[in-house]
């Protein structure tokens, strides 16, 4: 079956460029699905603002509040580990190597967590001060 | 270390398109989704978010930020409904199948971009 043979494919070889790119697919898809309950609801601003103000109460709800740091840290590497791909893709073909984009792999990581970690922090607070509120 | 390269002649075909699109969008999406997440979900966050909120970005006809809210929505779903497409053209190989996935994508992407670009330019503030 072809959905089997799409699946083998990506477990028969586990290097690390592997782990990036399954990691690429599941958050462009966690941001995709996002995006188009985002944009559905935030039209509705003009559409029907009753509707819209009923959606942004969801959104501070706490769970969502940790869905939405969820969601930050898809796009910071989505981000990031495309800009990487980019660069192999177009820019520098040349340099790729695989101990070279080993080592690009793991730095797209630790970049994310970089940016990602005060993002949270923040974001995070902004849950407590608001909780119960 | 570096590997041996060779240039190959790569068809123009519409999937050649929409890999380099891909790439040409994601550096732009890059830019304008980044700034969007730091401002609205970081520095701002959705406890301050209304609609006095929204009337002050959309406060004139072709203002700033309707321009860049349209570009990000462009951008960024054409980018992310194509995205979509390549992950399931992995899983689904028929022609039959490809044919009802490209439409249900297509038919999706049109009216949430049509959804979306709709209230960016008609949002008037509400009076009072």
């Amino acid at each position: 079956m072809s959905f089997k043979t799409a699946r083998e494919g990506y477990t028969k070889y586990q290097g690390l460029g592997n782990w990036a790119f399954v990691l690429h697919r599941i958050t462009g898809i966690g941001v995709i699905i996002f995006l188009i309950i985002h944009v559905s609801d935030t039209a509705l601003v003009y559409f029907k603002p009753e509707w819209y103000l009923h959606a942004v109460d969801l959104y501070r709800l706490p769970i969502f509040g940790l869905g939405e740091i969820l969601l930050v840290l898809s796009i910071i590497y989505h981000g990031l580990n495309g800009l990487r791909v980019i660069y192999f893709d177009m820019i520098n073909p040349e340099m790729w190597s695989i101990e070279i984009n080993r080592k690009s792999v793991i730095w797209t990581w630790i970049i994310t967590l970089i940016l990602w970690l005060p993002a949270a922090v923040v974001m995070g607070s902004h849950i407590l001060e608001n909780m119960g509120g | 270390m570096t590997t041996q390269s060779k240039t190959v002649e790569i068809p123009q075909t519409w999937e050649a398109f929409a890999w380099k699109w891909m790439r040409y969008s994601g550096v732009i999406i890059f830019i304008l989704a980044w700034v969007h997440v730091l401002i609205q979900d970081i520095l701002v966050g959705v406890y301050k978010i209304d609609i006095g909120y929204v009337a002050g970005r959309w406060n004139s006809a072709f203002s700033f930020w309707r321009v860049y809210d349209f570009l990000l929505l462009f951008f960024s779903f054409s980018h992310g409904m194509n995205g979509v497409r390549q992950v399931l053209y992995d899983f689904i190989h028929g022609s039959a199948g490809r044919r009802v996935l490209n439409w249900v994508l297509f038919i999706t992407w049109l009216v949430i971009t049509i959804w979306g670009t709709v209230a960016i330019f008609s949002f008037t503030p509400p009076a009072g």
